[in-house]
């Protein structure tokens, strides 16, 4: 029954049973790969020798041993029934793939792997910004004192020119290099240092026929910390949430073990689209992954899907979490606080920057700060460049 | 043909039940698969599951050795595949500098294999007939271990500077387990088959507690399962597990309670931190949640 359903469907023109299981495998690993699965050449050839193994009449176990073969993360394996069904069951799998090349995306979408293709979301406020602000990507620029002096000052709402978003990159990068990481306990080998490692020091002596004239030491290491951010890309964070996600733009560029998220009413991934080499393109799939968010800020679910979704995979005794928003909570703040203590006994720092703390009559009043307060590490703000510079230490300080 | 090959899936599921573990029989698929490509099997779920049984199960079929690797944080090639005896050498260099023979011999003395410390690695694929493999909490290792992983994943073989490239005499069957602290690399997951272990569902654990502990009762077993299935439902930070399952199970008995009803609830409370391991978790679990669940067993 299988074989006559996969003959009709995908009518093979040659003859030879060897270039019809090749096309029927192939196929399958395709379709697999449109709808997100990480396949490569080489699971075409392992899936052929799977079905050879164990035979093609029997669909249950062909599709037990294909699912081991070719699904490589939780996320790819509970899809993968629903993708082999479609594949293998129904001849109507051309109209299926037709679909999605017409931008209809994966026929079923798992929230966990959302961050991949989801297409829900809020237009950030980068589409409101006029000026193309990822233009100056390799730009020439000289900024001189007096263009600096004026920069440091300026509300990042009203920062489109090269000259300042460059500056801006800059800090980021400064930032990113003094980014230097906790000292754990697990030592490591070097040259110099203050604790001798026998072992080493032993097996180097060797080549002295057993005089120890070079020492070996052990040496503490030093790891920098995880970083997840957490983005507030609300209405009210509008003015600031460019500057924000070009600070994370730079950041996961320079520095590896960088997890981003924005939320607003709901928590996208954001990594994949920051990531993108090229900054249209990267600037295209942030709108597209917040295009249609509507209503106001729900800081507490968002940050409950954090937990129930991303945690247990990025939140470890390194973690450092950074969360940016101003405190502007249309949920229950219980919720919110819940969230935060849940963060907080998980990670190594919880750090909240809130572009409206530099304010001189700022008090964190809002009813999201003060849940919020006795559960960060650090509360700053980064409202322009200066602040930024002012606020960079003592994050730094925090993480370390 | 397939039929044949449906019945061989069965007699392996039959042959694990006989020695302790249960699996599905897509479970018993893979793992057929697993033993006849040698490719390793990358096994993911929840804490708690049975992804290490898997491996114990596994040496016990096939009668052989299971080789162990725990892996934690820092974990280093010295500690995971081979290690040089160094004070042995040392020792060997004081009584070798009387002897005449030319150094070229003696050197080949001191870097042989008598001086080699075999660590899990190696001694996984030196060991005939071919061991089981268990590298177990990959994802608790860094990255750098997990690209020295790669080479041996690959080809079964090792590099040793001083001896050259050791291969295996044949390949250990390999299981690693992950918890998802982590996310593992793509070169890693390439090279395994993977299987996703959920929580068991009502009559898969039912037969489980049945054969791990067969002094149970029936009708607590029943009830019991039963009871932990719709704690599962709830929304917990930490969910029990199989091994949270059986040891419920045994404190249970342990407290002579032979069936689970309203009237035993205090003993049912005091037993539940065998169940539920963090504070939100137990806090959660009010005399009146618990009073409901025993009124649906």
């Amino acid at each position: 029954m299988l074989t006559g359903n996969l003959a009709a469907a995908d009518r093979a023109p040659s003859s030879s049973l060897e270039e019809t299981l090749l096309t029927r495998y192939a196929g399958f690993a395709g379709w697999l790969r449109a709808n997100d699965f990480r396949v490569t050449t080489s699971d075409i050839a392992a899936s052929m020798e799977v079905a050879q193994r164990t035979g093609q009449t029997d669909i249950q176990l062909l599709r037990w041993s294909l699912r081991a073969v070719l699904c490589s993360r939780a996320e790819e394996w509970r899809r993968f029934d629903a993708l082999f069904d479609a594949y293998f069951l129904r001849p109507n799998r051309r109209v299926l793939v037709e679909t999605r090349a017409a931008g209809a995306g994966p026929i079923e979408r798992d929230s966990v792997g959302g961050q991949r293709d989801a297409s829900e979301g809020m237009p950030l406020s980068l589409a409101g910004r006029g000026g193309d602000p990822t233009h100056v990507e390799g730009s020439a620029t000289d900024q001189g004192a007096s263009g600096e002096a004026s920069l440091a000052h300026a509300d990042f709402s009203h920062l489109n020119e090269p000259d300042e978003l460059f500056a801006i990159d800059d800090a980021i990068r400064r930032f990113a290099q003094r980014l230097r990481g906790i000292q754990i306990r697990r030592e490591r080998r070097a040259n110099t240092g203050r604790v001798i490692d026998m072992a080493w020091t032993i097996r180097r002596s060797v080549s002295r026929g057993g005089l120890p004239l070079d020492l070996g030491w052990r040496r503490k290491r030093r790891l920098r910390p995880r970083i997840v951010l957490l983005l507030d890309v609300s209405r009210s964070m509008s003015l600031y949430s460019f500057f924000y996600l070009r600070l994370a733009r730079v950041l996961s560029a320079r520095v590896s073990d960088v997890h981003c998220f924005i939320f607003h009413t709901r928590l996208v991934g954001v990594a994949q689209a920051l990531r993108d080499p090229d900054p249209r393109r990267s600037q295209e799939r942030l709108h597209m992954l917040s295009a249609g968010w509507a209503g106001g800020t729900r800081i507490g679910d968002s940050l409950d899907e954090f937990i129930q979704q991303h945690a247990t995979r990025l939140l470890h005794s390194r973690t450092a979490v950074v969360i940016v928003s101003d405190g502007y909570d249309a949920g229950e703040p219980e919720y919110l606080q819940q969230a935060l203590a849940t963060i907080r006994r998980r990670c190594r720092r919880l750090v909240w920057l809130n572009p409206l703390a530099d304010r001189a009559d700022f008090t964190p009043a809002s009813v999201g700060m003060q849940a919020a307060m006795p559960y960060i590490d650090l509360l700053a703000g980064a409202r322009d460049l200066a602040s930024l510079e002012h606020v960079l230490p003592q994050v730094l300080s925090t993480l370390q | 043909m397939a039929t044949d090959r449906m019945n061989d899936v069965v007699s392996l599921q039959q042959r694990l039940e006989g020695h302790g573990f249960i699996a599905e029989r897509s479970f018993a698929a893979t793992l057929m698969l697993t033993m006849e490509m040698r490719r390793p099997l990358l096994l993911e779920g929840e804490a708690g599951v049975g992804k290490t049984e898997v491996a114990k199960a596994l040496s016990r079929l096939l009668d052989t050795r299971l080789i162990r690797l725990q892996c934690y944080e820092g974990l280093d090639a010295h500690s995971a595949l081979y290690e040089w005896n160094y004070q042995h050498q040392l020792l060997a260099i004081k009584l070798l500098e009387q002897d005449q023979r030319s150094i070229l011999d003696k050197e080949q003395d001191i870097f042989s294999e008598r001086y080699l410390l075999k660590r899990p690695l190696l001694e996984a694929i030196t060991t005939t007939p071919a061991p089981v493999l268990l590298i177990d909490e990959i994802d608790r290792t860094d990255e750098a271990f997990e690209a020295y992983l790669l080479e041996l994943l690959s080809d079964f073989q090792m590099s040793i500077p001083e001896l050259g490239v050791i291969r295996a005499t044949e390949r250990p069957f390999v299981i690693l387990t992950s918890n998802g602290t982590r996310d593992l690399s793509d070169a890693l997951r390439r090279r395994c088959l993977y299987q996703y272990i959920d929580y068991p569902g009502f009559e898969k654990e039912l037969l489980i507690v049945r054969t791990q502990v067969p002094e149970v009762p029936e009708k607590l077993a029943r009830q019991m399962v039963e009871f932990v299935q719709s704690v599962r439902q709830m929304d917990l930070q930490k969910k029990p597990g199989l091994a949270e399952t059986l040891d419920w199970v045994s404190a249970l008995l342990r407290l002579g309670v032979s069936v689970i009803d309203t009237d035993g609830i205090e003993q049912i409370m005091d037993s539940l931190s065998a169940l539920v391991k963090t504070r939100e978790d137990q806090a959660g679990l009010t005399r009146p949640v618990v009073e409901k669940l025993v009124a649906a067993c």
